[in-house]
Formats: C-alpha cells, sequence, structure tokens
C-alpha cells in the first residue's frame, strides 16, 4: 500500500507573521443583502414558478415532495376538461427543502425554479405561495416581482418520468396478413408491472374515459400485482374490459399526463393484461355480485356494447334482465363488426358469460317487430332500454352504386365473420378492391380484404381513397392506418368519387376528382372539390364505408312521433331517459361513436332505470 | 470473493451458515443464534477484525428481528454481514461487547430503537430520545406520522393563497 | 479539591453542532465523562423507509452538514449493489470529484477551524472563505451551496458543463496557492506547536480497539484508507498516497488533514482528466416514474472513506418502492460515544475541544 510518513513541519517564529501581506488585500465576503447583489448559479433551486398554461394540474410534484410541501389546491374559475385538472400546487415553503424533485419529475414541464433566493419576512403567513409564471412575490429578494431569471429546470439527465413505453409485441406484417390471428400479443407479467410502473396516477384519464373507469387504480392494481384487486376496479365501470382491453378507442391515452412530453401509459394494454389474467372461472368469486333481487324485469333491445353493459348494471342491481337480439349470436358490432383479427370471439364470449351468469337471458333469433312486437315486449317490462345501434350502411350515392359488386362495409364485415366462425359462405374475394372512406370501418374493410386476397392469392391489391387529405385529418386511429399500410393496403387520401365505371355489366373501377376542403369554416362537412383534377383507380368491386346509420323501422309509428330526434340520433337525458318515461336509449343510437361511449350509456342507463323504477314505488 | 474470504467462511463452516454473495467483497453471512458469537469471533480472528456496524432490520410479517453485524477487514477489503433473526415478540439476546468494547453503544441504540436486550450490557439507559413514551420507534408498526400528529399542532395558513396568485397573474385587481 | 461536574455543550463554541458531555473535573484534569448525544436526533432512518427511494435524496444530505456528499454517495453505491445497476463512467468520475471536492471542504473547515480552541481566528476566517469557493463550485454543479441533492441511485442528477471543469481548474490552482500561507498560519506557528504538539495522544492500539477510523487511525501509523483498501468508484484508477503519522498527537490528525488536501488536489485533476465525454450520466432504478422505482429484494453495505472516516450506509429493500431499511454508520460514532468516555478523561479542561475538533466528534451523524 501507497502511503507516507508526513514530515512535520518545524516551528518557526516568523512564518505566521506573513499573513499580515493579506492586511491590504480586498475581503472575499460581500454584504448581503442590499449592498452587493449576489446572482445564483445557473443551476440555482430557487422559489419556484408555474406556468399555469401549461400546468395541467395533475399533482405529481405533491406526490414526490419529500416534505409534504406542496398540495394541491382547486382553483375556482377553472374548469374541468379533457387533459386538465382544475386544480395548481401551492408551496408552503416552511416545509419545502428545494431539492427540485417536483421540477424533475413535472409532467409538462410547467413547473421550474428560479434564481431568486431571498425572501426575508416576520410574517409566517408570507411563507405559502401558489407559484405562477411569475413566481412568489420575493420580500427584499434580489429581483423584481416576475422578473427572477431561472434556474434549476428540467433536462434529460435530471427527468424522473419514463417517457417511453414498454414494447407491445405484435404479429409481423407479413406474417399476420397472410390469417385472421390477433394481432397484439398482450404483455407479460413483467411487461405489465413496468408499464404500470411508468404511470403517476393521477386521474387525468378517469375524467375524459366516457365511461370514467378508474384508470390509476387498476393500473396501481398491476402495479402491486394484484389483479384480483385490479378485476373489481374493472368491473365497477365497464363490465366490456375484455372487448375495451383490445379494441376501445383510448381517448385515456391521448390526455394521459405521461402523453405531454412521452408516449402516454399504455392503459389499454394494461386493462387487457388483467382480463387476460384472470381466469373466467374466477369471477364470480372475486367480483361477489349477490344482489337482492327486485322483481322487477327490463327488456333490452340490442345487445352490443350499450345493451350489454346495461344488463349487466341492471342485474347487479338485483333487476330482471331480458336481452332482445335479431342476430343468432349476441355482441352486435363486436361479433359482426370488428375484424376477428382484432378482436376474437373468445374475448367477447369471456365478457358475456359473466354477464349471461348473472341471470341475463339473452334472446338471439329474435327481431323486433318480425319475431316479437315491440308492444309486447314494453307490456311484459317494466321499463326498456333501446340500444339498437347504426347497423344500415351509408352510400355516396354516385352513378353506379347500385351495382351488385358495390357493396356495402358492414354487411360484408359481417359476411366476413360469419365465414370465419363457420357460420356462412365464403364471401366473394375481387382481384382488385377499392374502398370508400376514411374512417375505422374503412380501415377495417380493407385490412380484412387484403388477408382474405392474400390468402386467395397471394397478394394485396386494396385502394382506399378518402375525402380528407392527410392521415391526420382521417378519422381513423392512426395505429390503424400504419397497420394497414404495413400489410399492403395503398392509400389515396383527398379524392372524392365521381362515378363506378361499369363496363358490359361488370365494375372496372371508380373515377375520383381531388377533395380541396371537406369542412368549411364552421366545421361542418361540406366537401369542396377540384373537379380538374381527377384520377382512376381499377377495381372488380368497390366498398362503401362512409358511415352508418340507424334504423328505427321496429319502433311503432306513434311511439317515433312522441321521441325527439336530433341529426337521426335520439334525445335523452343524463340517465338515457327519452320523452317517455319508460323508455330509455344509449349507444350509437344516442352518442357514438365508440364501444366505450356505448358502455357508459348502457351504465348510466342502468342508474337512470334504477332511479326511475325507485321513484315510482 | 478474496481468497481472505473464502479462507473465513471455510473457517466458519462448522456454524452452518447461509452464505449470500452480494459483490466481489461482500457477503451475508446468516447463522442460527447460538452460533453468531462464535462466527463473529472466528472471523475477528481471521482479521475482519474492524466493527462496521450494529444494526437491525425488523421483519414484522415473519415476527422476527434481524440482527445485523457488519465487519470489514482493513487487509483486502472484504465485509461480511453477519445476521441472525431473533423473536420479534421476546427480542433478547447477548451482548459482543467484549469483542468489540464499541458495541455497547450500538446495542444501547437497539434497545431504544428496536427494544432488544442484550444479555450482558446493563448500560441500557436511552441514548438519543428524551422522555420517549411510545414503543421503540424504528418497529415497523410505529408510525410517526401519527405521532407528530398527537404531540405537535399542524400549521394553518390564513392566507388567500389563491386570490394573491390570481392577483400576481394580473386576472384580478389586488 | 472536590470533584466539579462540568457542561460541555449542548450549545457550545468549540463544539460542531449540538453535542453535550458532562464532565467531572478536579482541578483542570477530566476525571470522568459522559457523552450526551441526541439533540440532532431526527429519525432519518425511520423517515428514510417512508419515503420513494428517489425522494430520500432530499432527505440524506442532512445527515451531515460539513460533507453532505457521503451520504448521497453511500446510499446511492448501496442501492446499486442490491439492484445490481450499471453506472455510466462519467457519473462515477463525477462522483469521485464531488467526494473529495467535499474532503477538502470538510478539511479546510477542520484545519482552519482549529484556530477556534486556539483562538487563532485568521486561520477559521481563511478556512471558511476558502471552503466558500468549493461551495461555488457546488451551486454551479447542483444548485445548492450545502444540500446538494445530486449524487442519485444509478449516477448524477445532471452532468457537468465545460464551463463547470473550468471552474474547477481554476479552484486547484488558487488553492494551491493558498498551501503555502496555511503552513506558515498554522503548521509553523509556535502557538500551535505548543497547544497541538505531543498533546491528546490516543495510541494504535486504542484506535484500534475503540473502532476509529480516518484521520484519527492514521495519525498513529495506520495507513488503512477505504479507498485503498476496498476502492469504490475509479480510486483504483487514480495515484494518490495515503499521508500518514507516528505521533499519534493533536497536531498530526490536523496536519494530515491538510495533507490530504493536497491528496485530494491530486485525484481531482486525474478524475478530470480521466473522465471520457459523455452525454449519459444516470441510469433509471428501475423502468417507471420516480414515484415507482423498485429496487429487488436484498440488502447491501457501501461504505466511503469519508473526512471523517469510515462512513456507511446499510440497505435493506424488500422489492417495494420504498426501503425497507436503512441504517447509516457515523465515522465518529466510535469517539464521539466510547472514545469520550473512556479516553477524555485525562485531558485538560481546555483539551477537550480540541480532542473533540481534532477526533471529529460530528454530533448529527452520530445522533442521526
Amino acid at each position: 500500500m501507497k502511503q507516507s510518513q508526513s514530515q512535520m513541519p518545524k516551528k518557526d517564529f516568523f512564518a505566521p507573521v506573513k499573513a499580515w501581506k493579506f492586511l491590504g488585500k480586498k475581503p472575499v465576503t460581500i454584504e448581503v443583502p442590499n449592498k452587493v447583489k449576489r446572482e445564483a448559479s445557473e443551476r440555482y433551486r430557487g422559489f419556484h414558478i408555474n406556468d399555469w398554461s401549461k400546468c395541467i394540474g395533475c399533482g405529481t410534484c405533491a406526490k414526490v415532495c419529500p416534505t409534504d410541501a406542496i398540495k394541491m389546491v382547486e382553483v375556482p374559475g377553472l374548469v374541468q376538461e379533457d387533459g386538465k385538472l382544475p386544480q395548481r400546487p401551492v408551496i408552503d415553503y416552511g416545509r419545502c427543502s428545494f431539492c427540485a424533485l417536483c421540477v424533475d419529475i413535472c409532467t409538462t414541464g410547467s413547473l421550474q425554479m428560479t434564481r431568486e433566493y431571498i425572501h426575508i419576512s416576520d410574517d409566517p403567513e408570507d411563507y405559502i405561495f401558489m407559484p405562477t409564471e411569475k413566481g412568489i412575490k420575493a420580500k427584499r429578494g434580489l429581483y423584481e416581482h416576475g422578473k427572477a431569471p431561472l434556474g434549476w429546470v428540467k433536462d434529460k439527465d435530471s427527468d424522473l418520468l419514463d417517457l417511453e413505453r414498454v414494447l407491445m409485441e405484435m404479429v409481423e406484417p407479413q406474417e399476420r396478413v397472410r390469417s385472421f390471428i390477433e394481432i397484439v400479443k398482450g404483455y407479460s407479467k413483467e411487461q405489465a408491472m413496468k408499464e404500470a410502473a411508468r404511470c403517476v396516477g393521477c386521474g387525468i384519464c378517469t375524467y375524459t374515459c366516457p365511461a370514467h373507469m378508474d384508470i390509476p387504480q387498476y393500473i396501481e392494481s398491476i402495479y402491486n400485482d394484484d389483479l384480483e384487486e385490479g378485476l373489481r376496479w374493472l368491473y365497477r365501470t365497464n363490465p366490456l374490459s375484455m372487448v375495451c382491453g383490445r379494441v376501445c378507442t383510448h381517448r385515456c391515452e391521448s390526455v394521459c399526463a405521461i402523453g405531454n412530453r412521452g408516449e402516454p401509459v399504455a392503459i389499454r394494454w394494461l386493462k387487457r393484461y388483467i382480463i387476460d389474467n384472470v381466469p373466467l372461472e374466477e369471477y364470480s368469486r372475486i367480483l361477489d355480485i349477490n344482489p337482492e333481487k327486485k322483481g322487477k324485469s327490463i327488456g333490452i333491445i340490442g345487445s352490443g356494447p350499450a345493451g350489454l353493459a346495461a344488463a349487466y348494471f341492471l342485474a347487479t342491481m338485483g333487476y330482471d334482465v331480458t336481452i332482445y337480439e335479431a342476430a343468432p349470436r349476441p355482441g352486435g358490432v363486436m361479433r359482426y363488426g370488428i375484424p376477428k383479427y382484432r378482436l376474437p370471439d373468445e374475448a367477447l364470449d369471456k365478457d358475456i358469460a359473466l354477464i349471461e351468469a348473472l341471470g341475463v337471458r339473452i334472446l338471439t333469433n329474435m327481431k323486433v317487430g318480425e319475431d316479437i312486437s315491440f308492444d309486447e315486449i314494453a307490456k311484459k317490462h317494466d321499463a326498456v332500454f333501446l340500444a339498437t345501434g347504426f347497423g344500415l350502411g351509408r352510400s355516396t350515392k354516385v352513378p353506379g352504386t347500385d351495382h351488385p359488386n358495390v357493396k356495402q362495409a358492414l354487411p360484408m364485415l359481417k359476411m366476413i365473420r360469419d365465414f370465419l366462425r363457420g357460420d356462412g359462405p365464403k364471401p366473394p374475394v375481387p382481384k382488385k378492391l377499392v374502398v370508400i372512406g376514411g374512417g375505422n370501418v374503412a380501415m377495417d374493410i380493407s385490412r380484412s380484404m387484403a388477408r382474405l386476397q392474400m390468402i386467395e392469392y397471394g397478394k394485396v391489391d386494396v385502394h382506399t381513397a378518402s375525402l380528407e387529405r392527410t392521415y391526420e385529418e382521417m378519422p381513423a386511429d392512426m395505429d390503424e392506418i400504419e397497420e394497414a399500410l404495413e400489410e399492403g393496403v395503398k392509400f389515396y387520401p383527398g379524392w372524392g368519387p365521381i362515378e363506378i365505371v361499369i363496363e358490359n355489366d361488370e365494375v372496372k373501377g371508380v373515377r375520383f376528382k381531388k377533395c380541396i376542403r371537406v369542412f368549411d369554416e364552421n366545421h361542418r362537412f361540406n366537401p369542396q372539390f377540384d373537379e380538374e383534377k381527377q384520377i382512376f383507380l381499377e377495381a372488380d368491386m368497390v366498398i362503401e364505408a362512409i358511415g352508418q346509420a340507424p334504423d328505427y323501422s321496429y319502433l311503432p309509428q306513434e311511439l317515433q312521433e312522441k321521441l325527439e330526434f336530433f341529426r337521426g340520433r335520439i334525445k335523452t337525458n343524463e340517465y338515457g331517459q327519452t320523452a317517455i318515461e319508460w323508455l330509455f336509449a344509449g349507444g350509437d343510437i344516442v352518442h357514438g361513436p365508440d364501444i366505450v361511449h356505448g358502455v357508459a350509456d348502457g351504465h348510466a342507463a342502468a342508474k337512470g332505470i334504477d332511479l326511475y323504477l325507485s321513484s315510482k314505488e | 470473493m478474496t481468497n481472505s474470504m473464502n479462507e473465513a467462511l471455510k473457517a466458519i463452516e462448522i456454524f452452518n451458515p447461509m452464505v449470500e454473495e452480494i459483490d466481489e467483497r461482500q457477503v451475508k453471512v446468516s447463522v442460527g443464534n447460538d452460533k453468531l458469537v462464535s462466527v463473529l469471533e472466528t472471523l475477528k480472528s481471521k482479521g475482519y477484525s474492524h466493527l462496521s456496524l450494529i444494526t437491525c432490520v425488523d421483519w414484522i410479517d415473519d415476527g422476527q428481528l434481524e440482527l445485523v453485524y457488519i465487519l470489514f477487514s482493513w487487509q483486502d477489503g472484504g465485509k461480511f454481514i453477519v445476521t441472525t433473526r431473533i423473536d420479534r415478540n421476546n427480542p433478547k439476546f447477548v451482548t459482543v461487547k467484549e469483542i468489540w468494547p464499541v458495541a455497547r453503544f450500538y446495542e444501547r441504540e437497539l434497545h431504544e430503537f428496536f427494544g432488544v436486550e442484550f444479555e450482558g450490557n446493563d448500560d441500557m439507559k436511552p441514548l438519543f430520545l428524551e422522555l420517549w413514551d411510545e414503543m421503540p420507534p424504528l418497529r415497523k408498526d410505529f408510525d410517526p406520522r401519527e405521532y407528530s400528529k398527537s404531540k405537535f399542532p399542524d400549521r394553518k395558513y390564513e392566507k388567500d393563497v389563491i386570490k394573491e396568485a390570481k392577483i400576481f397573474r394580473g386576472e384580478i385587481d389586488g | 479539591m472536590g470533584e466539579v461536574k462540568l457542561f460541555f455543550g449542548p450549545n457550545h463554541p468549540g463544539m460542531h453542532g449540538n453535542f453535550s458531555v458532562h464532565m467531572y473535573v478536579e482541578g483542570d484534569i477530566v476525571k470522568r465523562a459522559r457523552p450526551l448525544p441526541g439533540f440532532l436526533h431526527r429519525g432519518f432512518e425511520k423517515l428514510m423507509e417512508r419515503r420513494f427511494w428517489y425522494s430520500n435524496i432530499a432527505l440524506i444530505p442532512r445527515i451531515c452538514v460539513p460533507e453532505p456528499d457521503i451520504n448521497e454517495a453511500c446510499y446511492a453505491m448501496a442501492i446499486e449493489k442490491i439492484a445490481k445497476l450499471d453506472v455510466p463512467e462519467r457519473a462515477q468520475w463525477i462522483r469521485m470529484i464531488i467526494l473529495e471536492l467535499a474532503r477538502m471542504a470538510n478539511h479546510l473547515m477542520a484545519v482552519g477551524g482549529i484556530g477556534g480552541p486556539l483562538g487563532l481566528y485568521t486561520a477559521s476566517h481563511w478556512g471558511m472563505a476558502d471552503r466558500d469557493r468549493i461551495l461555488d463550485i457546488f451551486e454551479a454543479i447542483s444548485g445548492a451551496r450545502i444540500y446538494h441533492m445530486y449524487i442519485v441511485p444509478g449516477g448524477v442528477r445532471k452532468n457537468i458543463t465545460p464551463k463547470i471543469e473550468e471552474m474547477i481548474w481554476k479552484f486547484l490552482e488558487y488553492i494551491e496557492s493558498r498551501f503555502d500561507d496555511y503552513e506558515n498560519l498554522i503548521f509553523k506557528n509556535r502557538i500551535v506547536h505548543s497547544r497541538l504538539k505531543g498533546r491528546i495522544i490516543l495510541t494504535r492500539e486504542h484506535a484500534l480497539e475503540m473502532g476509529v477510523t480516518g484521520v484519527g487511525l492514521r495519525a498513529t501509523g495506520v495507513p488503512y484508507d477505504v479507498r485503498k483498501v476496498d476502492p469504490y468508484l475509479f480510486y483504483d484508477k487514480v495515484d494518490f498516497i495515503v499521508p500518514t503519522a507516528t505521533d499519534g498527537d493533536a497536531f498530526s490528525r490536523v496536519y494530515l488533514k491538510f495533507q490530504e488536501l493536497k491528496q485530494s488536489v491530486r485525484i481531482i485533476r486525474q478524475a478530470l482528466e480521466k473522465m471520457p465525454q459523455s452525454d449519459k450520466v444516470n441510469v433509471p432504478i428501475s423502468k417507471g416514474s420516480a414515484l415507482r422505482h423498485r429496487v429487488p429484494k436484498g440488502m447491501a453495505y457501501a461504505h466511503v472513506e469519508s473526512a471523517r472516516g469510515e462512513y456507511g450506509f446499510f440497505v435493506v429493500s424488500d422489492g417495494k418502492n420504498k426501503p425497507y431499511r436503512v441504517a447509516v454508520r457515523g465515522a465518529s460514532y466510535p469517539q464521539g460515544l466510547y472514545g469520550i468516555e473512556k479516553y477524555l478523561p485525562g485531558t485538560r479542561i481546555e483539551d477537550v475541544p480540541v480532542w473533540l475538533a481534532t477526533m471529529d466528534v460530528c454530533a448529527p451523524e452520530i445522533d442521526r
């Protein structure tokens, strides 16, 4: 080991006297405050500022604070909106330790520190502030109020959030386009727990979720590896979690606080992880639903998301529920609309099995108006919930659309699903296909047909044209567009159809004109075209997927007259109650456009029906 | 592991230790209550003569306290974390102050913070806390927040911080 | 003359921090002494169990005021051992620079501070003024002068910029130019010689029996230094020596600190030169936000050579997002408690503050 025996210095009478040489030197000390203002360093951790226009009130600063110095306080005048909570941090400088963890973890970057470090007051009330863009008002400070330069700010090294998602494994495009197997593989336990660890538990998502699911709570359950608790959280608000864990439009993720600077938490996949990993047999034990029977019965027309959700919640309240479904299998759009590669039958079956286990009767092949009259249903039940959805396709009505090889997306999707589960014949598979539309249904049919083409001919030839001029403008999810591109679908954004070209009674293709504007100044649908610019896309089949419409033909005329409609939708109160007090409605015929809205409507209607029937007693 | 650590481990093999390597110069050795002092003495004679720390971990779910003795060798930087578990409800052990005099104070501290009695060490006056009237505070079931709530008042602020912030932002006149 | 009971502290100009010694004296010789710690007990170990792994960095530097960084380093290194984290190389070098700067800050305060009990206040002022230059550097690096909260599990919080490196180079040059002044003022001073030389001698046997580490031990001729014996960070990649002395008296203890200042300058220079350029200075403890970092189950002890000797953190994790148990080994625990009781007796009253100062009895790290 290296060491040195130090030689001790000898004493010297004159040596200490040399210190006198400093007599004439300038002192290094400075007088504060007032005399000399000593500016703090660039990274100084001084008093906070908080940019209110950026702050979303997520409260992560308060959670990380090691001294409990930060409290979130609701600010009157701020309103709750998507992605924002109406609260702002209040900092108690009697507790603050100036560690800047709040700055480093701030989801938006609104909270920062200044170089102001002087604040002198003998009033204890002067040590609590709600920082604003101007910071705090430091008494006898270095700077004028609001003029203090920035000190400690977050950079990529000091960031305490995890901005990157745990990657979800997917089947490769070349492989998945050959069959209808499910694309997303789902998280493993380790992956799910890691992804759950990214959540800061702010709950901003809950407000935006149409069903107001307890998202932070079930994510925390995953983080704690307590899936049973997670399942209970899911079923509090959403009995179709299996379906929503796969095909929800996940608006929650678009407002996720982490998404402000990084990739939002994969809420949808985490939900799916819980459902995928709790066996169905365990459900009744975990959820422990034993309602007291109320002795009243409810009829529900339609077994789509809204119908099933309403049935679940009504059954848990103790009502006797019967669902009337026209199709041979329950599930509505989930059974017949969404392609199998996104939502396999088994997933849906699991959700429906639980609802049936609660005693809900689902009568299939029971088309109201044909197999049973509406009046009969109305007579049988104490209240009726309509959830019949948008089952009819819309047509562009351009010349040639009446040709039998010009099809509607919904019936085609239904035919494909029926074929895949062995319920029906093989749908016709064109060599060249043109799809008209830019929404999710257009993606579904394009990608389904691409698969069929691949299986049949070994190559994909699908051309999808939409009015919207960019991918961003298209109403379809970006994921869907990207995946479709990967699978070989060709897109033509910004083209409106002129006519279906038919020669010798056979479809030859579609002529399009350039769309230069879809919506007008008032955001109304009002497309304008440049008639000069045209293209022609070859096709031997054309599928229209430009939207759906409701079918109210099953409703008796006198009822229809009593109901109020707005743009094809039934008007209801917040509990789904229509102008007829025993008649409730929800789902696409009230709100649209996605499954989770249907679930939310079903939940609201269940509460509404319960209120209505309880008040009648 | 260093050579001398291997040798030391061989020497204590007869005491049936549970050995867990933490890094190349750190090993955790868990032994039974009756073996602990012998293990410590053996290790000391093998060069692990510096007592870095005596401490305790409360495994409340197992109903046990784990006594931890950290030994260090100035020869090669090897560290032994020697532990033994005792009953949490009747926490008694023997003193090691004869081996390391400073242990007297560590043991006094553990008595104060965990309630462990050390036979042979009768100086158990509280070392750090004055007028303590609760359970030993480093036990897991002691809640310091509840304690301080019961002992000290919370500060209440009167100031309307929201109004003040709005004045700062120029939303209202102040 | 009979025995008189005197109180040293808890508030005393000769004591660093609040610490009390009850002395029973006859004439001016201490006959018996009883240490009374606890005035600075803030319950750190309990508080740490109740905060996130990361949030604790705001708490731990407060255990020791003059040299807070050792707490951060020990805590971080113990966690890194349990979680088997790979800390970026640059971060390790930066940590070394921080630790050595902290050692210098502490030693400057101690070397100058010896002027306090001796009445040589110029030395104290010099020490504090020069220490302030180090605090300026800390302020530039970490945004705070005293509690840096800079070394975190997984690395350091922010990178060091070329401007800061320049600042450190300049400081090293400056402090070297000052060494002669210190030597002349303090170590060649007749008064210092007569008050410290050959006084308060601690023998090697006693030092080892007590478990004293640091300069207290090295002044007795034992070259024990954790940086050499159990190298952490990159101390095995730099060239430095461990100064020792044989007298075991107060003078050599202070003088060794002064010598260590020079070694620290050497270490920092080498670190600045060897430090690789990189923009990665930390890795997260685990995937997720700081609220939900997890450390796998396990326990580890990490120690460093602080300015006062072996300083260590023993950390236990049960796999959750907060530490299960953290225990701190204060460097001056042996001499502060056992040492005062056994070896303070026999000292003259006026030597008591010198004993406490040169043995580095540091109340906050004993009390925690």
